[in-house]
């Protein structure tokens, strides 16, 4: 028997992240994984997605090429090729992974790894079964798989989740998207820079639905003018294979395509992890767990997708860190789940922290809303990359940032100046008084901030 | 030449371990006997620490935040150009580290190590230290030739141990930086707005920094008074947070719980009730309450003043086990337990038999406030004779209280109630009060804690006798 301090099974950003930690604590640790280190993040979702979208926007800007008075000729843009580019990707991050591992004395052990005890991981690869046992404690991390439809079969031929949209080399000639979340709305944007007919539905009345419903207005816009279909608050009764593709029957029409993308959302990965025998406890399909990430049992920790709402990486390395230092004896600050910010990479960026502005008057709070558009923003004009606008929802009596929502250029990198402030409990005072360079993307949220304040300069 | 070592004072006689909150002196700081060097937290309050010593904060060997044994070497006071690697180098092995792996801050740092000014004298002389000097051989080669300064032989150096032995209020003293708190913007502006003193909270943010929620808990927290009158707040029952949470223990709530086993185990505990007619009582306060210019009058403050008069005349209650005799005391100093959200702690009024009523109201709430800002001095928190508890505020019939020792007994105060009672003419209403005192059987028998509570008992119900 393989004894270490902490076992962690699954390595996607949660477990890898933890176990790092863990071994950087002066614990011994092992990892199991059935895949390759990096989990789906690293290897089929975050990493592989951007750098696809990388691709789509050099796509688009050499679209974009006459404005700037370059002219190309002859431009040929291969999807083989974007997609070999975002496997490369995707290699050297999991081998990255591979290296931290060894640089923190990690083991790693392949295979399926499940509980047989609260402190014992099987270990199913290869070459038979292996025995680990966690003196401390067992840190599960198995993530999540795409969700489907009832009824629905994804065969990642016609009928494909984002797991085969990352792996496929040959795109389809026109696409039904189901699902215009993050995932079903970054997917259009690679397809429809491509050349492909995308068509967009969502059953909710309006795309990225989680997002400020100004942001989902603007959003809409931009990929109609792009060319993509988009039909909101449709629910889809069927999805069945045609000659040479499929059609998706909903309550607001009918639509061919080539393929289908399913994506509806992501469920917890539990199955076969041991948890029903040791009566770890469940809610809505995903492991109960406590501020420090410890499960209804005692020492078998939790984090990451299968331990709930949001499924985004950068929520699952925050849990690793709090579960790795709660087993090391600190006291570590439990994640603070109303400040992890939400990005959509799609273009025009999405980017939001905190309430929306509905949820923020919900309780019946006075708001003081900013709005500043790129279109006035030096910097985002120069680049020719005007669409979109900076939002910003404060509290009207203490100035606190309730909300902030970003539509365009580079939102995903400007958000991070409100998550900082609203961890140290900034106020729009604080930020009005921080001196943003000129000319900035950045600039734009000062001047929403002032605009909240009812002083915006440039507008 | 001498080389002061600040150790972690012992402020309690409880107290095993103390928490540096911060320091409030930087390494290579000039300090002056007298001055606050750190901030202190200990199982009862946070005090300050004076510097006994004169000369150069050479070396902080603990840093903010660590908690670390009494007696622990934390710091060391000499003159810029004194060897203190022998002090030093002892801390690691003698000296028991601190928790948490406290990082020594680089000697490097201490700017003013060759700048510090020469002629400052140390005025050892002046204040006697708490230990006797202790005289030390030294590695001869640390030994430099030092020009004889005060009482000193030249050669000869000196290290004395100094513990703080008169830690003062933080509320009285302008601290060290210049009275800045630690607060977060968003924190500052909710203050402002709801009237909220920084200065009076405790901030629960990295490194103590006062943040948003610190203040709402603080702005909403029933006032004194209205513990009286609690608020039933509508909670609405949660089925989909976390099931449980581990909350590690305060100082406070560690010391508790090393210390009541201490007490319930090995102190064989009596229990004698007594019901207390409050009608009297009652009226009495009601009436002192109205009177212009008078201090606020609690049920409480009636119990103490009867029972700081009543053990005048039981001193055998009045008394502490001591092994191999008892110990009758002649004065009362009366504990005070004062519920904190994260504990209880018991403040001193002392010399309580000579204090008229209105005085012992003034001075019990001023103890109860101080002890819920967590800002007793270390002196108002032991040396009790005799204690009270007084649950009353919660609507608590009776109950019993267990014996913080080395006291002999206990006063548990139930809530005034409003109760039918029999009358010459047939029923009748009255207000009716439970007091139940527990032994120290080795001190005292039952009749003994009965006579006790019997007098107890006459004076509140003839109140007027608390007045003369």
């Amino acid at each position: 028997m393989n004894q270490y301090d902490v076992v962690v099974v699954g390595t996607g950003p949660g477990g890898y992240v933890s176990a790092i930690r863990a071994a950087q604590l002066g614990l011994s640790v092992a990892t199991v994984e059935d895949d390759r280190p990096g989990g789906v993040c690293l290897n089929w979702g975050c990493i592989p997605t951007k750098a696809l979208l990388r691709n789509a926007e050099i796509v688009q800007l050499f679209e974009k090429a006459e404005t700037f008075g370059i002219t190309v000729q002859g431009m040929k843009a291969d999807y083989a090729a974007a997609v070999q580019r975002s496997r490369s990707v995707a290699d050297r991050m999991a081998k990255g992974v591979e290296f931290l591992f060894r640089k923190n004395k990690i083991t790693l052990f392949p295979g399926t790894g499940s509980l047989k005890g609260k402190n014992v991981v099987e270990v199913r690869g290869k070459d038979g079964p292996t025995t680990l046992e966690a003196g401390r404690a067992v840190i599960l991390a198995t993530g999540s798989e795409p969700k489907s439809l009832s009824g629905v079969a994804i065969d990642e031929k016609t009928v494909i989740s984002s797991n085969g949209a990352v792996r496929n080399e040959t795109k389809p000639k026109s696409i039904v998207v189901i699902g215009a979340g993050a995932v079903g709305v970054e997917f259009a944007d690679v397809y429809r820079s491509y050349g492909v007919e995308v068509t967009l539905l969502e059953a909710l009345p309006r795309i990225v639905p989680i997002e400020d419903e100004e942001v989902s207005t603007q959003l809409t816009r931009s990929l109609s003018r792009r060319g993509i279909t988009i039909k909101t608050g449709v629910k889809v009764s069927s999805v069945k294979p045609l000659a040479g593709g499929v059609v998706v029957e909903t309550d607001g029409g009918r639509f061919e395509a080539q393929q289908v993308l399913m994506a509806v959302g992501r469920a917890a990965r539990t199955k076969g992890v041991g948890l029903e025998a040791l009566g770890v406890a469940m809610e809505r399909g995903f492991v109960k767990v406590s501020p420090t990430m410890e499960t209804s049992v005692k020492g078998v920790y939790a984090i990451g997708d299968m331990a709930g709402v949001p499924l985004l990486a950068h929520k699952a390395m925050a849990e690793g860190v709090v579960a790795a230092e709660a087993i090391a004896g600190k006291s570590p600050r439990p994640v603070d789940y109303g400040n992890v910010p939400s990005c959509t990479y799609c273009r025009p960026q999405v980017a939001s922290i905190g309430l929306t502005e509905a949820k923020a008057k919900e309780g019946g709070r006075e708001v003081a809303v900013g709005k500043f558009p790129f279109t006035a923003n030096g910097k985002a004009v120069a680049l020719g990359e005007t669409e979109g606008f900076v939002k910003v929802i404060a509290d009207k009596k203490t100035g606190e940032i309730l909300g902030v929502h970003i539509i365009g250029p580079e939102a995903t990198e400007i958000i991070h100046e409100f998550a900082v402030g609203r961890t140290l409990e900034a106020t729009v005072d604080e930020i009005m008084h921080t001196i943003h360079a000129h000319p900035t993307l950045s600039e734009a949220a000062l001047e929403a901030t002032l605009a909240a304040l009812g002083h915006a300069i440039h507008i | 030449m001498a080389v002061t070592k600040v150790v972690m004072p012992k402020l309690s006689e409880q107290m095993e371990s103390g928490k540096v909150i911060k320091w409030l002196k930087k390494e290579g700081d000039r300090v002056q006997s007298g001055d606050i060097l750190a901030e202190v937290e200990t199982d009862k309050a946070d005090v300050e620490m004076e510097a006994f010593g004169a000369g150069v904060l050479r070396k902080i060997l603990v840093s903010a935040g660590s908690t670390v044994p009494v007696g622990s070497l934390i710091g060391v006071i000499a003159e810029a150009n004194d060897d203190i690697n022998s002090v030093v180098g002892q801390a690691g092995g003698g000296a028991p580290a601190a928790e948490g792996g406290a990082k020594p801050a680089s000697e490097a740092k201490a700017p003013s190590d060759a700048a510090a000014p020469s002629g400052a004298k140390p005025d050892m002389a002046d204040r006697p230290a708490a230990v006797p000097p202790q005289p030390r051989s030294e590695d001869p080669a640390a030994r430099k030739p030092a020009p004889s300064k005060g009482p000193e032989a030249p050669g000869s150096q000196r290290v004395q141990e100094v513990v703080a032995q008169q830690p003062r209020t933080l509320q009285t003293l302008p601290s060290g930086d210049g009275g800045r708190v630690k607060a977060s913007p968003l924190a500052r502006k909710i203050a402002a707005q709801s009237g909220v003193d920084l200065k009076l909270i405790q901030g629960s943010g990295p490194g103590g920094r006062i943040v948003r929620r610190d203040v709402e808990a603080a702005s909403t927290a029933p006032a004194a008074a209205a513990a009286a009158a609690p608020v039933l707040r509508p909670v609405t029952p949660s089925v989909t947070g976390p099931e449980y949470e581990d909350v590690a223990l305060s100082p406070m709530r560690a010391a508790i719980a090393k210390r009541m086993p201490l007490s319930k185990a090995p102190v064989p505990h009596f229990y004698v009730t007594s019901e207390v007619a409050m009608d009297r009582g009652w009226e009495l306060r009601e009436e002192l309450n109205g009177l212009e210019g008078q201090p606020k009058i609690s049920v409480n403050d009636l119990i103490i003043r009867a029972c700081a008069l009543t053990l005048l005349s039981h001193p055998g209650v009045n008394a502490s086990f001591q092994g191999d005799r008892i110990r009758v005391f002649h004065r009362v100093h009366m504990g005070i337990a004062v519920a904190l959200d994260e504990g209880l702690t018991t403040p001193v009024l002392r010399d309580v038999h000579a204090k008229p009523l209105a005085q012992i109201a003034v001075e019990a709430r001023d103890l109860a406030e101080r002890a819920r800002q967590r800002k007793l001095r270390a002196p108002e928190l032991s040396g009790a004779t005799f204690s009270i508890s007084n649950l009353g505020m919660f609507d608590v019939r009776d109950f019993s209280a267990i014996i913080n020792p080395p006291e002999g007994a206990i006063l548990a105060v139930g809530s005034v109630r409003r109760v039918p009672v029999v009358t010459d003419d047939g029923l009748g209403v009255g207000r009716r009060m439970a007091l139940t005192l527990s032994c120290d059987h080795r001190v005292m028998d039952g009749a003994m804690g009965a006579k006790f509570l019997q007098d107890v008992k006459r004076l509140i119900e003839e109140p007027l006798r608390l007045l003369v």
